[in-house]
């Protein structure tokens, strides 16, 4: 299996009366919250951290694309991604941004991946989320009523200008080029691994099957719900004639390490509390815009526990700590405490790539640092053997 | 079919429920109202949203032409307010006589107003009205049943949404001038999402008092007054 260390970046310093005072983290989040000291400060402390799990012996490093949000602090992660290839040697470069239908043309984001790419000597993983609707709708202005066309669009053309040798024309129905041949080009051939970050939908468990790319997904409520979504992939993978190889899909879980299970419990509740209670404090009017979702996700969503768990978490204030644990959104404990509950979420799961937030919140860089290096130690290399049997397809041609 | 006691009415952002009473009172006048069934606004399943404007405004020509209706008057509430405007603008041989109400199109910064979709779905009929929805939309679906009307009622939200997203303004205000019918523009004194503050960006217009975006519902007397008298042959 492989273990991947995910950043989100978080804005570490919402004020305790923030959810009472304010009513998203998203979108119109207050400005005058924002010490632009403190975010230059963290982000030399996030890159740091970052480099510091490859030294953890991670195997890879993600970074993600948000907007108009406090508790991720990139809107572009190419610009971390390009400053993690250069300082480290080994570890793979998961970019689970970029939302490709935001960009105009979205040459443009074939060409940064290709930079990217090549800074990291063949070690890119270059990820096409559709985007949250706070990022694209509303923080972007994106049409949700056309946005997946667009998305889909998007892809093809990223897709075609990695792989195609000669100059060709775009015919789009969004986009129009009549010459599409970018310098320089991806060092990976014949492109670098594509991965889909999802929350549930039905359509990108389709594309996922259909084109042979990765479905990491990217739930915030833990693995117990995250199963419904891994099912509903699984299914579709079946169904679309695939094998049932784990590497196809990835997972993303909170983790709290330290030498006890008690000691887990003291350490991880402030940052965790942080976590879903200020960082995910969003407007529920942020959440639907008309068309984002089509219609069979309608319907599977308004079943889904996912979205059930995200709106209570809204309306309740967010869960506690306790429940927090119970219903596996984060998973702590002793290294073997977490080892023996990581190897029963791969399998139950069926994944391939663990992506792991070991920062989460507001928590500070000493305890990040220890959670990381425990994991490495301790719960990292036991994890390591499983799905030894299957070949990961989609991993890059370079990383180690 | 004769065109002279027939109007064109277009849907609103929140869809077509019927008549309101305004209508209602037009139709008692003889008018008959004549509905082009423009794609996505009935929440049925399987719409797919044009790509962009033109690809709306001939889904509109289609709708209006498969009518069988026309040249006759226009009356267009909201967003049917703007594609109405166009069709006068660009289709002027149809568009007899043009009546719009708080119609978008045009967006003035200085009077944003409420982004109607970034309220919470359960709530976004609300700001739409001054006094209260009106049955013919909190009931709109019922019968489709518990499962099937939420799903309904999204997928009818994503017409109007995609006219209008991000800030319903698609430069009408560079084909007002090609309009050369008799004009009339009402506007809700108390409209939330499109403040009557922008309404003097089309010229000549008349307040309606105690009345929110969809006038015609809050104050169904007053705006069937100025329709009838407007409508009413010179």
């Amino acid at each position: 299996m492989k273990l991947l260390w995910f950043h989100l970046m978080p804005y570490p310093e919402l004020p305790a009366d923030f959810r009472e005072k304010h009513r998203s983290v998203w979108v119109d989040l207050d400005s005058n919250l924002l010490d632009p000291d403190i975010v230059a400060q963290s982000y030399d402390t996030y890159l740091d951290q970052l480099v510091f799990a490859e030294e953890a012996d991670f195997d890879g490093l993600c970074v993600n694309e948000h907007h108009s949000n406090g508790y991720g602090l990139m809107p572009s992660p190419n610009l971390m991604a390009s400053i993690i290839a250069n300082r480290t040697s080994r570890a793979a470069v998961v970019v689970l941004g970029n939302s490709v239908a935001l960009y105009n043309p979205p040459t443009r984001v074939a060409e940064e991946m290709a930079m990217l790419d090549l800074l990291s000597k063949g070690r890119l993983v270059s990820g096409f989320p559709v985007g949250t609707p706070m990022d694209t709708a509303y923080a972007y202005g994106a049409n949700p009523g056309t946005l997946r066309a667009k998305y889909r669009e998007a892809i093809d053309l990223i897709m075609e200008a990695w792989t195609n040798p000669e100059p060709f024309a775009f015919n789009g129905q969004f986009t129009q080029q009549r010459w599409v041949n970018i310098w320089p080009r991806p060092m990976q051939q014949p492109h670098p691994p594509v991965w889909i970050p999802g929350g549930g939908s039905v359509e990108t468990w389709d594309i996922c099957a259909e084109r042979d790319f990765v479905y990491a997904a990217l739930s915030y409520y833990g693995h117990l719900v995250g199963k419904e979504s891994m099912d509903g992939f699984w299914r579709t993978v079946e169904e679309a004639g695939k094998d049932d190889n784990p590497y196809r899909a990835g997972f993303l879980q909170f983790v709290g390490v330290a030498d006890t299970d008690a000691e887990a419990y003291r350490l991880y509740k402030e940052p965790a509390e942080y976590f879903f209670a200020r960082s995910l404090h969003f407007y529920p009017g942020f959440v639907d815009p008309p068309g984002y979702s089509t219609e069979a996700s309608v319907r599977a969503k308004l079943a889904s526990s996912v979205r059930a768990a995200a709106m209570t978490t809204q309306a309740t204030g967010g869960p506690s700590w306790d429940e927090m644990l119970e219903r596996g959104y984060v998973i702590i404990g002793s290294p073997d405490t977490v080892r023996e509950k990581l190897e029963h979420i791969a399998k139950t799961l069926h994944v391939g790539h663990l992506m792991t937030l070991l920062q989460f919140g507001n928590m500070d860089d000493e305890l990040a640092r220890r959670n990381t290096e425990l994991f490495g130690q301790k719960v990292l290399p036991g994890l390591k053997g499983l799905w030894s049997d299957y070949e990961d397809h989609w991993w890059p041609s370079n990383a180690r | 079919m004769p065109a002279d006691r027939h109007v064109i009415y277009l849907p609103s952002i929140a869809g077509d429920p019927g008549s309101s009473p305004a209508l209602a009172v037009l139709e008692a006048q003889g008018w008959t109202i004549v509905r082009p069934q423009l794609p996505g606004f009935d929440g049925e399943s399987g719409f797919d949203c044009p790509n962009d404007y033109l690809g709306w405004l001939t889904a509109l020509w289609d709708a209006v032409d498969a009518t069988g209706t026309g040249p006759c008057p226009v009356i267009g509430p909201s967003v049917g307010g703007m594609l109405a405007a166009d069709l006068a603008a660009l289709r002027p041989e149809m568009v007899t006589k043009l009546a719009v109400l708080a119609p978008f199109g045009i967006f003035d910064p200085a009077h944003p107003g409420l982004d109607p979709y970034s309220v919470p779905t359960a709530n976004r009929l609300e700001p739409l009205f001054e006094n209260g929805v009106p049955e013919p939309f909190t009931g709109r679906f019922a019968d489709k049943g518990e499962v099937e009307a939420p799903v309904a009622r999204y997928l009818s939200d994503i017409a109007a949404a995609s006219l209008l997203w991000p800030i319903g303004d698609r430069g009408l205000a560079d084909r007002l001038h090609r309009i050369r019918c008799p004009r009339l523009v009402l506007w809700g004194a108390q409209d939330q999402i499109n403040p009557v503050g922008t309404a003097g960006r089309w010229g000549d217009h008349t307040r309606i008092e105690n009345a929110g975006h969809l006038l015609e519902w809050d104050q169904p007397d007053a705006v069937a007054a100025e329709l009838s008298n407007f409508l009413a042959p010179a």
